[in-house]
């Protein structure tokens, strides 16, 4: 594909990411409350304080200027002050994002390494022990909610067997400085062996939990796609032609079969970004789901605002990461 | 009498829903080196499968027996996976009736024919593979075949798309193609310009050729002898000359007269009444008979294929006669 096209096709993310925008402001604008008030709660300011705090926050201007303000300044990553922080949004937010951007990876390596080789494993022997296994395992992974699965885990591997920590993201005595805020490259960067394997180990139960379930969908996908692709034509030629078994199982069907599994995956990673609020409370991880849930109930709109911009703008941007991976897999797929 | 491939008493079935299906039902027949054997018949009348079969292409539920294929003295029932696999391609190469559909759409056509060569001369050098290729696209004709090894299948016209998969079927130099139904998915212009082709491959590679095809037509102008199939079995095979003069068979008969030729042109068409019978209801008698104008009393018992010359069989009772 030509740098050009490329171009092109961020260029059309704008239109979206507009009307994301248009939405977020408007929930902002129509939730009822008056900011003000929830800023000052019940404090003694008169009504000179509050108009002048009203002032300050642009909240006296017109409404078309209010969002054209807002944009601009979200465009600069300036979503104004956490409420209960009383820090710049944005600098909250920036804290607690690489927790979350480091458990989905990890969840979303779990997910793929398991998923795939089963879901081309099944399809291959369909309909015989394995397959079967594997298809009541995906539904009870799609069925199983995911904070009843992360409790079953912590009670058999952290309270019972004692093997695995229950909560956070590292142990006491493992804190290392912070570089990249991902605390698997940090604790590399240190030089300390010993801490990243205990932040492997705090990471391992959160990272099953979420990984496992969708690894659930990500199978039976996979599978379906298997099948069909072992039925087409190209695979019969390929085994006229000699090839091995592993090669045209693992090359000639599995690359055509892939592109549906491209996609389950980068709509489930954006959801996972956006919907592991409940097993990072879970599990106590210091992400930006943990945040949001906080945030929600302390009636802290910037925050929340902010984020949701940025789980929508992520979802955005990993649909247009899978369609460039398809193009990839299928020459004949033009972006 | 020498043969390259000789099948005998091959039965291949398919469970189904409504019972079982049997595609290929007995069937006898020799592919002699160097020779250009036609096989005609309608869909369903078990062609393709007779040479999936062969090649244990079939895939499961579907069951292959056999008293005996041969391959150049080989017994290929007997072999092991690998040694099966080592023949396809190798050996005996099979082309498809659609290039688009069995060229792989994700992969370039450098892919493609330099993984054969190398899945059946391992160890060989990636340039002296990839030399290997181009000199194959040059050889079916392929204008400008070095560049055109890095594009993908879609990038190609039909023609130059068939003409791909003839080469990359013929790779490995095989004694045997196996091309099934190749000029169906191709506009009359370009149909014979491939059947060209695969003619001239043979005799430059001095290979054998089984032409699949539903085309008399096609067989009658291309092929040395003739096997018509019906119903999963050979009604009727011989010279292929000899087989269009004087056809034995009704079916034969039938098939001839449903053929437009342009010498006759004043001359209606004249169907086959009737339909192909049910797969999974197929009688131990003649399977012709609901459709046999000349059927008798006798035609309703098992019928075995008939010699009526040295060269020459029949799968009907009218054999008696013409001997």
């Amino acid at each position: 594909m030509s740098p050009l096209r490329l171009a092109e096709r961020l260029l059309q993310l704008i239109p979206v990411l507009l009307g994301i925008s248009v939405i977020v402001f408007a929930m902002m604008a129509l939730t009822p409350g008056d900011p003000v008030q929830i800023m000052l709660g019940d404090s003694l300011a008169d009504q000179a304080q509050r108009d002048s705090l009203r002032r300050d926050m642009g909240l006296d201007l017109p409404v078309v200027e209010r969002f054209f303000r807002f944009l601009g300044n979200a465009l600069t990553g300036n979503f104004g002050l956490s409420f209960f922080h009383r820090r710049p949004v944005m600098d909250v937010i920036l804290e607690r994002l690489p927790a979350t951007i480091e458990l989905t990876l990890v969840a979303m390596f779990i997910a793929i390494a398991v998923a795939v080789p089963l879901g081309v494993i099944a399809a291959v022997r369909r309909n015989s022990l394995l397959d079967r296994i594997a298809t009541i395992g995906s539904m009870l992974g799609v069925s199983m909610p995911g904070f009843w699965f992360g409790i079953l885990l912590i009670l058999l591997f952290a309270v019972n067997l004692h093997l695995l920590p229950v909560s956070g993201r590292i142990g006491f005595g493992h804190e290392v400085k912070m570089v990249t805020g991902f605390v698997l490259i940090d604790t590399l960067m240190a030089g300390r062996l010993d801490s990243f394997l205990d932040a492997l180990r705090h990471m391992l139960l959160p990272a099953v939990t979420l990984g496992l379930a969708m690894s659930a969908l990500l199978m039976r996908v996979t599978r379906t796609s298997m099948l069909e692709a072992l039925s087409q034509d190209y695979v019969t030629f390929a085994e006229a032609k000699g090839l091995s078994r592993v090669r045209v199982v693992g090359r000639h069907a599995l690359k055509n079969a892939l592109i549906p599994t491209v996609t389950v995956a980068a709509i489930e990673t954006g959801s996972l970004l956006g919907g592991n609020m409940i097993i990072e409370t879970v599990f106590g991880w210091p992400g930006l789901g943990r945040l949001v849930v906080e945030a929600i109930f302390s009636r802290n709109y910037p925050l929340v605002q902010a984020a949701v911009l940025i789980y929508a703008t992520t979802y955005v941007l990993l649909n247009f990461l899978a369609d460039l991976l398809y193009t990839v897999l299928n020459p004949k797929v033009r972006l | 009498m020498s043969q390259l491939l000789g099948i005998r008493g091959l039965r291949t079935t398919f469970p189904t829903r409504h019972g079982l299906v049997r595609a290929v039902d007995g069937i006898d027949l020799d592919v002699r080196p160097g020779e250009c054997l036609g096989v005609v018949g309608e869909s369903g009348s078990g062609k393709s499968v007779t040479f999936l079969s062969v090649l244990g292409l079939v895939r499961p539920p579907g069951k292959v027996e056999a008293e005996a294929i041969t391959f150049q003295g080989r017994n290929l029932l007997s072999l092991a996976p690998t040694e099966i696999r080592a023949i396809r391609g190798r050996d005996i190469a099979v082309t498809m009736q659609d290039a688009l559909t069995a060229l792989n759409p994700a992969f370039t056509v450098e892919t493609q024919i330099v993984e054969t060569i190398e899945a059946h001369e391992p160890g060989i050098a990636k340039g002296e593979a990839r030399a290997r290729a181009i000199e194959m696209l040059r050889l079916v004709g392929i204008p400008d075949a070095e560049r055109r090894l890095a594009s993908y299948p879609h990038q190609f016209s039909g023609g130059m798309r068939q003409r791909v998969m003839v080469a990359i079927a013929l790779a490995c130099r095989p004694k045997l193609l196996i091309a099934d139904e190749p000029t169906t998915a191709l506009d009359v212009t370009i149909q014979s310009q491939v059947l060209d082709l695969i003619d001239d491959m043979r005799v430059r590679l001095g290979m054998s050729v089984v032409l699949i095809t539903h085309d008399l037509g096609i067989v009658a102008e291309r092929c040395d002898r003739v096997a018509v199939m019906y119903a999963g079995q050979v009604v009727e095979t011989g010279p292929t000359a000899e087989v269009v003069a004087a056809p034995i068979h009704p079916y034969t008969r039938g098939l001839l007269r449903s053929m437009p030729s342009l010498a006759h042109l004043d001359e209606p068409l004249v169907p086959i009444d009737g339909t192909v019978p049910d797969p999974t209801r197929l009688s131990d008698g003649c399977r012709f008979l609901p459709r046999c104008p000349h059927a008798v009393e006798v035609c309703a018992r098992p019928v075995g294929l008939r010699a009526v010359t040295a060269e020459r069989a029949a799968r009907c009772i009218l054999a008696e006669v013409a001997r």
